[in-house]
């Protein structure tokens, strides 16, 4: 089955971007894509595309959570319809968060643009700028040296590290596994360290150019890095496996969220919560770069299957760092861009699913831009796997789909 | 025999650096070594919510300098205001604000994004500092030291 994840026009004609088995490609027709309301919406509200979210009877009422919260934290509101413990549906504005990034981008030159990519969602700037850098060496037939791209995807997944480190963390802090919570959160802050000795930033911010990389780490920063990674796995993988015998941990995520592979597919989730639903689809299966790479499965759908994926995850992609950290020796950062004109489709696969940008290029500035970003498949799921559940539910349902509003609202 | 209860601790022994900082603080003496925050987003990319989780962690282990995170803005003797504002999160910003218990304090924490509205620019009450681009926890923990009036 095909997941709509963009639907925009080019040229004068309509363009559906679905992705399959791992690869993407453009459908010039509409094949009952159930998702492509949610796509016009998204910029105001996200809501279950299976519904119309009007619930009304007798003492139901809007139970608005947002935008200033302690628990979401960020510059977004839920409306939780309810009678009063059980949640019948949701529908989550995103507006307040608006910065109409992709807007703003339009008539500038790409090089500025890529510094705007990095601000839609500062915890996925890998992802944003790999893909938007993608789509522009697309449009300009840049050719990037593989030893570039082994460095890109390194970046790549000591992003996931962090996000996927940061998510389990949260949940524990939800199911009041409190020891738990502060091992991983320092583990998360230790691997915001290892991120700034590797690309002298935090956030890896400014690390992906338009054809290659803005630096290359020396060789001392990379054995520090690969020994940072050493410990923070060993404890990563002790931490997770003793949290799997808490029943207290287990019976708060199991059986909670649950959401079905088809309904996961017409919604246009991809990521780690897909995969949760027993999907293999990731975009790193095609890429020759990540051929070690095992992709993780899991069965139930549920908020612990998303977390037991995550958690793999963090060891897989520790492993790849581990055994293509060695022996980096590009020839030049960055390839020089000689056309100037054309337009190009890039993607990568970000800590929470498909991250992708269509750039028309014009003189070397951006003349029309769509950007399809995971958080807003991942809101829609939200929407559709809480109903039925209770409100003490909804920060594991949240929390486990790895979900923001920067990156949801642009 | 333990050493320190003969030889004494000049310095805790978690600390291997201290916290300090150049952003100018209006002192506020009512904030006397402890302190209560509540932080609000109103549209920063991400990385300063990030960042404030950061500065959680045991690894900076905030509460024993008395600092803790209220539930609610009606708790806090602090706010953190993280971000340039969007259009639509002004008067959320302002509700926040006048729920907080007088006396309060207003940290600004700008964030590097160009877009948004400057937090000067709304001329907020009770600002006691502001902070340009994106600072990391130990940077944003030396001025909550200040604020609270444990360095100066």
């Amino acid at each position: 089955m095909s997941i709509l994840l963009a639907h925009f026009n080019s040229n004068g004609r309509e363009r559906f971007v679905v992705q399959e088995k791992g690869k993407i490609h453009v459908e010039n027709e509409n094949k009952g894509f159930k998702n492509l309301k949610l796509l016009e919406n998204r910029n105001e509200f996200i809501s279950d595309v299976f519904s119309d979210g009007k619930i009304e009877g007798d003492g139901v009422f809007d139970f608005r959570y947002g935008p200033v919260t302690a628990g979401v934290g960020e510059a977004g509101v839920y409306h939780l319809y309810t009678y009063g413990e059980r949640i019948l549906s949701v529908k989550i504005d995103t507006f307040y968060k608006r910065r109409a990034l992709d807007d703003k981008m339009i008539a500038m030159n790409v090089n500025d643009a890529l510094k705007t990519v990095r601000h839609v969602s500062g915890n996925f700037s890998v992802s944003h700028s790999l893909a938007f850098s993608r789509a522009i060496e697309d449009a300009l037939n840049v050719e990037v040296d593989d030893e570039v791209k082994r460095l890109r995807a390194i970046a790549l997944e000591l992003e996931r590290i962090y996000n996927h480190v940061h998510v389990i963390s949260k949940l524990a802090s939800a199911a009041a596994q409190l020891v738990l919570s502060a091992h991983l959160s320092e583990l998360f802050e230790d691997s915001l360290c290892v991120n700034e000795t590797f690309s002298g930033s935090r956030y890896l911010c400014d690390f992906v150019r338009i054809g290659g990389v803005s630096k290359i780490p020396s060789d001392k920063a990379l054995n520090s890095v690969l020994k940072e990674i050493e410990r923070i796995k060993k404890d990563f993988a002790d931490l997770y496996k003793n949290s799997m015998d808490s029943a207290n941990y287990i019976d708060r995520l199991h059986s909670t969220a649950i959401l079905n592979a088809q309904d996961a597919m017409a919604i246009g989730l991809t990521g780690p919560s897909l995969r949760a639903c027993n999907v293999k689809e990731d975009l790193r299966m095609n890429d020759e770069t990540f051929k070690s790479l095992r992709i993780v499965t899991d069965e139930e759908g549920d908020s612990l299957s998303r977390m037991e994926v995550r958690a793999e995850e963090v060891l897989e992609s520790m492993k790849f760092i581990e055994t293509n950290m060695g022996k980096l020796n590009p020839k030049e950062t960055a390839k020089t861009v000689l056309t100037e004109n054309g337009e190009g489709l890039g993607w990568c696969e970000s800590p929470s699913g498909t991250v992708l940008y269509h750039a028309d290029v014009e003189d070397f500035k951006i003349k029309d831009l769509y950007v399809s970003t995971p958080s807003v498949f991942g809101m829609a799921a939200i929407a559709h796997s809480i109903v039925g559940n209770i409100f003490t539910d909804f920060p594991f349902a949240v929390d486990s789909f790895g979900v923001n509003f920067a990156d949801a609202a642009r | 025999m333990r050493w320190w209860p003969i030889v004494g601790m000049t310095k805790m022994m978690t600390e291997d650096k201290k916290y300090e900082s150049k952003v100018r603080v209006k002192k506020m003496k009512i904030f006397k070594r402890s302190l209560n925050i509540y932080t609000v987003d109103v549209g920063n990319c991400n990385v300063l919510n990030f960042e404030m989780q950061a500065l959680k962690s045991p690894k900076y282990n905030i509460h024993r300098f008395g600092i803790y995170s209220a539930a609610s803005p009606k708790h806090a003797d602090l706010l953190i205001v993280l971000g340039k504002p969007t259009k639509e999160m002004v008067e959320p910003l302002r509700c926040t604000i006048e729920q907080l218990p007088e006396p309060f304090g207003i940290l600004l924490i700008k964030g590097c994004e160009d877009d948004g509205i400057d937090p000067n620019e709304l001329k907020l009450p009770n600002v006691v500092a502001s902070m340009d681009g994106c600072p990391n926890p130990s940077e944003i923990l030396a001025v909550l030291l200040k604020i609270s009036g444990r360095s100066d």
